[in-house]
């Protein structure tokens, strides 16, 4: 097999809009090399809104999933006592000592300053 | 092809169908049957080579833009253009994979002749006139086929148009306001809009495609609408182009340059002279007034410049 | 408020007036050949980048007549569109075409000459803009911080490039050599202030034109070092000055080319 030379390679193209949000998949474009990469990418996808970082990967550095290998994200719906709602009955029986339960919003609450 | 092999594959295709019906959004590696890659390949390709070809004639209007600003907005309008062939030519080369081609083969393709672009794109440009025209009708016409597919069943597409969607409300104004500072100004500046609306008329009534395939001979209308790209007609997309245009043509006083329109109110349809569908046969074969020198400059600079890829070329293992 | 815009002596406006006329004729004859380019670069996706750097240059330009515009010498559109090339003030590398042939029919772009012209102007414009951040005329000094801020991605783009097409083919390698030497042709007058070079650098609007050149030579010379290559020597005697007024032809076309729809009424809004 012959190798032939190409100018086109692609790289996938992420940046984050602000320095505290996360990173987002924006596209994909063709350049030569790396730092080619680099210097488009800004302008292709991001020419109004603003951007904090730039992130770009060559697509052969990606590995992707297959038809096969997606059936192993198949989970049953059967996992309450994972999440919260496992536990709603607790509201109820906090109830009756007079407290309130400790809900999500409540515990994120206590970053914050003490009230 | 073995009875096994051509089972498994019927099974694909069903399987193929029930997601299309159910609204699955279908991704450039998952498995397509041949029709739908082609049937995709086909369209966002002419699309994406019509966006770049759609360059050329309305940037012959960004040197001579008339103020700091018209520079200013239409460079970034003609470099959206640009931008929005960028997106649909990487959502054709994917599609192109299992084919083995890349860039190189599109811009061969168009220069050959396979691959066609836009009849509007084969126009020629006069004034600046045709610089608002262009965004505002042009764009408009393009903004109603495209909207439409914001739902494609083909996942990369929707999300393509996602983008170029967002960019258009602004090219569409962009035209707007070339046009209303014209409408509001010299009697000069009126005419030269009026005699831009007249040559671009039948171009603009072309740009949806014929009704049928009876009037060209082909359309690729049915398939699209199978597959779920989109969901309305090509008729459908004109009646909706004079619903939303021709009051706002008429509220500038501006002149349809037709005289049997009208809108019948029984058929909630407009009539309408129908533009000479065998020019447009001749135009998108290119064999536009505009055809030859635009392939030509396009061309031109392609190979002009194949030193600079060819520098820059990789052995990639 | 500056001082200097309450008692402004004529001598310093003079000074003002004429800097702010080469920095907008500069920036908007480079931005003009930048546009030009547009659709017909090598790449489409270095097309889309390369016009946000147009864009944004035509824009420093626009900041600089309004500049102008304040002072009372005339309307930014006005003073961008109407005025004759004996009138302009940018320098001669700026007007010159980006290749042979009208854009309008068949050109043959040298994107050698367009890399190379680009670097060194903007690394020109950046020492300069660095010096105007400290220019006695405030208002100046307020619009060079803002253009100073999309220096960085202008310089890091043609930087990129200037640099690969260095250290890559023969037939680059020979194209990007034809094309210094040709940019360095035009480059004599780039940090010439014209006749008014005594006047502008005792205002203290920005630094003396010797010291911009040796600014500028410092901060180029490790890229060529890297590249192994000579920085090119700035001619202190231009063939021909810009800031004078003295242009070629090719700067009476583009005039031509970039105002024939205002010129067909310039009264007109359009």
């Amino acid at each position: 097999m012959t190798e032939e030379k190409t100018f086109y390679q692609e790289y996938e193209v992420f940046s984050k809009r602000t320095p505290s949000s996360a990173f987002q998949h924006q596209f994909s474009l063709l350049a030569p090399n790396e730092d080619m990469a680099f210097i488009l990418a800004q302008e292709n996808f991001m020419r109004r809104e603003p951007v904090a970082d730039i992130w770009i990967v060559n697509r052969k550095n990606i590995r992707k999933m297959d038809v096969e290998e997606k059936m192993t994200l198949g989970r049953l719906d059967n996992k309450d006592y994972r999440t919260t709602k496992g536990y709603g009955y607790l509201k109820k029986k906090w109830r009756q000592y007079e407290q309130q339960i400790l809900d999500e919003k409540e515990i994120l609450s206590w970053g914050g300053e003490r009230k | 092809m073995t009875n096994l092999q051509n089972a498994a594959e019927e099974e694909q295709l069903a399987h193929f169908m029930q997601r299309i019906e159910r609204g699955d959004k279908i991704e450039a590696d998952d498995w397509m049957p041949e029709e739908y890659r082609l049937t995709l390949i086909r369209l966002i390709s002419m699309h994406g080579i019509s966006e770049i070809m759609g360059a050329l004639p309305e940037k012959e209007w960004v040197p001579k833009a008339p103020s700091l600003n018209r520079k200013l907005g239409i460079m970034a309008k003609v470099q959206d253009e640009m931008g929005h062939g960028q997106l649909l030519l990487r959502v054709t080369e994917d599609l192109l994979v299992p084919y083995g081609k890349n860039r190189g083969d599109i811009m061969q393709d168009l220069f050959n002749g396979d691959l066609k672009f836009h009849n509007v794109f084969h126009m020629e440009t006069k004034t600046w006139a045709d610089a608002g025209i262009i965004g505002w009708l042009v764009d408009g016409a393009a903004i109603i086929t495209q909207t439409n597919m914001l739902g494609a069943s083909y996942g990369p597409y929707a999300r393509a148009l996602q983008r170029i969607c967002a960019e258009e409300v602004f090219h569409a104004q962009h035209g707007e306001s070339i046009i209303m500072a014209l409408a509001e100004g010299t009697d000069e500046q009126k005419a030269m809009i009026q005699e831009s609306l007249n040559r671009w008329w039948e171009a603009l009534l072309m740009f949806f495609g014929p009704a049928s395939k009876e009037t060209t001979g082909s359309s690729k209308q049915d398939l699209t609408i199978k597959y779920k790209i989109r969901t309305k007609t090509n008729e459908e997309f004109r009646q909706l182009f004079f619903d939303k245009y021709i009051p706002r043509i008429l509220s500038l006083g501006l002149t349809i340059p037709d005289p049997t329109i009208r809108f019948d109110e029984e058929s909630k349809l407009w009539s309408y002279k129908q533009p000479d569908w065998n020019e447009f046969k001749k135009i998108i074969k290119n064999g536009g007034p505009r055809s030859h020198a635009r392939l030509n400059l396009r061309r031109s600079s392609y190979e002009n410049n194949a030193w600079v890829r060819d520098a820059l070329s990789v052995k990639v293992t | 408020m500056n001082e200097n815009e309450t008692v402004m002596s004529q001598e310093y406006k003079e000074a003002i007036t004429s800097l702010l006329f080469q920095l907008a004729d500069d920036d908007f004859l480079y931005a003009y050949r930048g546009s030009e380019w547009l659709g017909l670069a090598p790449h489409i996706e270095e097309d889309v980048a390369s016009s946000s750097i147009s864009q944004d240059s035509m824009g420093h330009a626009a900041m600089f007549y309004k500049l102008l515009e304040d002072l009372g010498v005339g309307n930014a559109d006005d003073l961008a569109h109407s005025r004759p090339a004996l009138d302009r003030k940018n320098s001669v590398l700026m007007e010159r075409v980006n290749g042979e042939g009208y854009y309008m029919e068949t050109p043959l772009y040298d994107w050698a000459y367009q890399v190379v012209r680009s670097y060194f102007y903007t690394q020109a414009k950046k020492i300069k803009i660095d010096s105007l951040c400290e220019s006695s005329y405030s208002p100046l000094a307020d619009t060079a911080v803002k253009v100073r801020m999309e220096l960085y991605y202008h310089r890091l783009h043609w930087e990129t490039w200037f640099k690969q097409l260095l250290s890559s083919t023969d037939v680059a390698k020979k194209k990007m050599d034809e094309a210094i030497k040709k940019v360095m042709d035009d480059f004599g007058d780039v940090f010439s202030y014209g006749n008014e070079k005594l006047l502008i650098e005792k205002s203290r609007l920005i630094s003396s034109e010797e010291s911009l050149r040796d600014k500028w030579n410092a901060s180029i010379e490790p890229v060529f070092a890297a590249l192994q290559m000579e920085v090119p020597k700035i001619s202190d005697k231009p063939t021909k000055n810009g800031r004078n007024g003295e242009h070629t032809q090719d700067l009476v076309e583009a005039l031509h080319t970039l105002s024939e729809v205002y010129k067909f009424d310039p009264i007109a809004t359009w």
